[in-house]
């Protein structure tokens, strides 16, 4: 095991130091404090955004379904970050295109509707997932109350 | 100060945010990220290739393959990222913040990397519909970054490595302590705070964080089977959907899934979409000149040909791909003269390679080199037709270069001369 960790640390030592290397071969100071703002930009949108907005949306969606079977918040919950995280990667195509795009091959789609269209479905999914979710508790454990499982 | 981190961590905790799931989604991201690396490599040195560097011509679709892997890969990184970043979030609060010189080394490795992940994969994915909303060079920076993110991946992987072991496997140690089944009383996890034990029953913060604290306290707990299962399952679940709805613009199959990605197969003029314009090259008025003519040259012979005399040689039909560095690619039926016929007319010999150069006024792709290995190979033409039309001005007119395994970029449209190199 020791050796491997050597290994690794001359490895990545030696890629930190070829990419900054490059950097400095390749760009001007301030382009290279343009990378190190975005770097810093990430983390902070990352950490100081992004993640206590999940906390408070996972507390508050606790809070909101006590009475609900903790399961069927789960499946809520996982359609919710299936539509977040595609939202993500196509949030920033619609505002391109609304911009302007290098050519009309760009961006040829109304990604507006596919990501209404995409909510929807997942929606209709989640709620069937749902579903099932209750059928099948219910066949398991027939005696059992709504607010354990 | 010490208090509220450890009161944060703790009201973080939950039960995915875990070693065991820091390893699995971790080992899936460290796969994604060494694809992006390796293809990005290929990428690189087909544009950038070492004198001695020779490379593929078979499968014609090797490129349109690594490429679409690097953006496939690089998309999944997204939910794989973020997935990562949400077992180890309660570390970022933990206390002491500083236990020692090498541990703030560790803590500023983390900072890098993970900043550096993020702009890496952002820019990449903004650069593949042409947007740049920064100053610096994309290919310079994405260059660059991926050695720092490669480079902090193996120090991470260094540092974590005994932590790794412990998890590696469902029956690990650490990860059967973790479900309870061992003895073990301290439980090493990362996210098993020291510190968050004993707070919990110090005095309770006042105030508005005392208050938001305890409206977190206040929620129902989540249930830990329930809620590792479905955490799994979202990342999961998350990383299939966008790699399926937007690696159609590269795949054939995936193609009718294709409703996100920022390419579509057969849309613009001969039915291929278009990287760079005529316009945006400025070759609207070049290239259509009665006087354009290719000039072909090894020292000092050289052959000069109009479009009516490359369509009066025999002409070759192949089906290439065209496969852009943004990923995206599409099959094509392209006719034209073998490069091979024309190198011999100025008596070329196999071992040696080309310069390309092109009407455009400007740009990094103006002149480019060829290998040998591409410009001899059967079916690389100098092509004037494409999908049984007459190549669109958009797609090089009047003559334009395909050959087999290369990047888009390198298919040098609206030629204007090729010189044999010395
Ligand atoms: C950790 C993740 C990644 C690594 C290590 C990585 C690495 C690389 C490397 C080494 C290159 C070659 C650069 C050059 O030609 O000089 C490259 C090119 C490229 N990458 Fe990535 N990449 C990553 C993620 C991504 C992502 C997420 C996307 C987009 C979704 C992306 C899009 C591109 C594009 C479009 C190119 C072609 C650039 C060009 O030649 O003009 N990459 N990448």
């Amino acid at each position: 095991m020791k050796i491997t960790r050597v290994i690794l640390i001359v490895i990545g030592l030696a890629g930190l130091f070829l990419g900054a290397l490059i950097m400095v071969q390749k760009e001007r100071p301030d382009q290279i404090l343009g990378v190190i703002v975005w770097i810093g930009a990430a983390i902070i949108v990352h950490d100081g955004i992004l993640s206590p907005l999940l906390l408070l949306l996972d507390v508050w969606m606790r809070r909101a379904g006590r009475r609900i079977p903790f399961g069927v918040l789960a499946i809520v919950q996982g359609g919710v970050v299936v539509g977040a995280i595609m939202s993500m990667l196509v949030l920033p195509e619609i505002y391109k295109k609304s911009i302007g795009t290098k050519n009309p091959t760009i961006l040829p789609l109304d990604y507006g509707l596919n990501l209404a269209l995409f909510w929807a479905a997942v929606a209709l999914l989640t709620a069937a997932a749902c579903a099932i979710y209750l059928r099948r508790r219910r066949a398991s454990s027939p005696a059992s109350s709504a607010s354990i499982d | 100060m010490r208090r509220l981190l450890a009161y944060t961590q703790q009201a973080l905790s939950a039960p995915p945010r875990n070693p065991r799931m820091a390893v699995v989604i971790g080992r899936l991201l460290a796969i994604a990220f060494l694809l992006c690396f390796g293809t990005g490599l290929y990428s690189h040195f087909l544009q950038e290739p070492e004198p001695w560097m020779r490379f593929s011509t078979v499968p014609a679709q090797l490129y349109q393959v690594t490429q679409g892997i690097h953006i496939a890969a690089g998309i999944a990184c997204f939910p794989l990222i973020l997935g990562k970043l949400y077992t180890i979030y309660p570390q970022l609060f933990q206390t002491p913040p500083v236990k020692s010189p090498l541990h703030l080394l560790e803590r500023a490795s983390i900072a890098l990397f993970v900043g550096a992940s993020l702009v890496q994969i952002t820019i990449g994915l903004l650069n593949t519909y042409q947007w740049y909303p920064w100053k610096f060079g994309f290919r310079e920076v994405h260059w660059a970054l991926s050695f720092v993110v490669i480079g902090s991946l193996a120090i991470h992987i260094a540092v974590k490595l005994p932590m790794i072991a412990r998890f590696w496997t469902r029956n690990s140690e650490g990860t059967r302590e973790l479900r309870g089944e061992t003895a073990g009383g301290e439980t090493s996890g990362e996210t098993a705070p020291d510190a968050a034990a004993p707070v919990a029953e110090s005095a309770p913060v006042g105030g508005i964080t005392g208050r938001i604290f305890r409206w977190i306290d206040g929620a129902p707990s989540a249930e830990p089977a329930v809620s590792r299962r479905g955490f799994v399952t979202a990342v999961g679940v998350s990383t299939a959907t966008v790699v399926a709805l937007t690696a159609g613009q590269s795949f054939a199959a995936l193609s009718p899934f294709n409703i996100f990605a920022p390419r579509v197969k057969g849309t613009g003029p001969n039915a291929l979409p278009v990287n760079r314009t005529a316009k945006a090259a400025q070759v609207l008025d070049t290239a259509v000149s009665p006087d354009w003519a290719l000039t072909i040259s090894n020292g000092p012979r050289t052959v000069s040909l109009t479009r009516a005399e490359l369509l009066a040689l025999p002409q070759t039909t192949v089906e290439l791909p065209i496969s852009c560095v943004e990923g995206w690619s599409q099959m094509a039926t392209w006719k034209g003269v073998r490069l091979r016929e024309l190198l011999n007319k100025v008596g070329a010999d196999t071992a040696q390679g080309l310069k390309l150069t092109s009407l455009e006024k400007k740009g990094g792709y103006r002149v480019t080199q060829m290998g040998p290995e591409y410009a001899f190979d059967a079916s690389t033409l100098v092509a004037l037709e494409v999908n049984g039309d007459t190549l669109d001005i958009d797609h090089g007119y009047p003559a334009r270069m395909i050959a087999p395994g290369r990047p888009g970029v390198l298919q040098t449209k609206w030629l204007s001369k090729l010189e044999v190199e010395a």
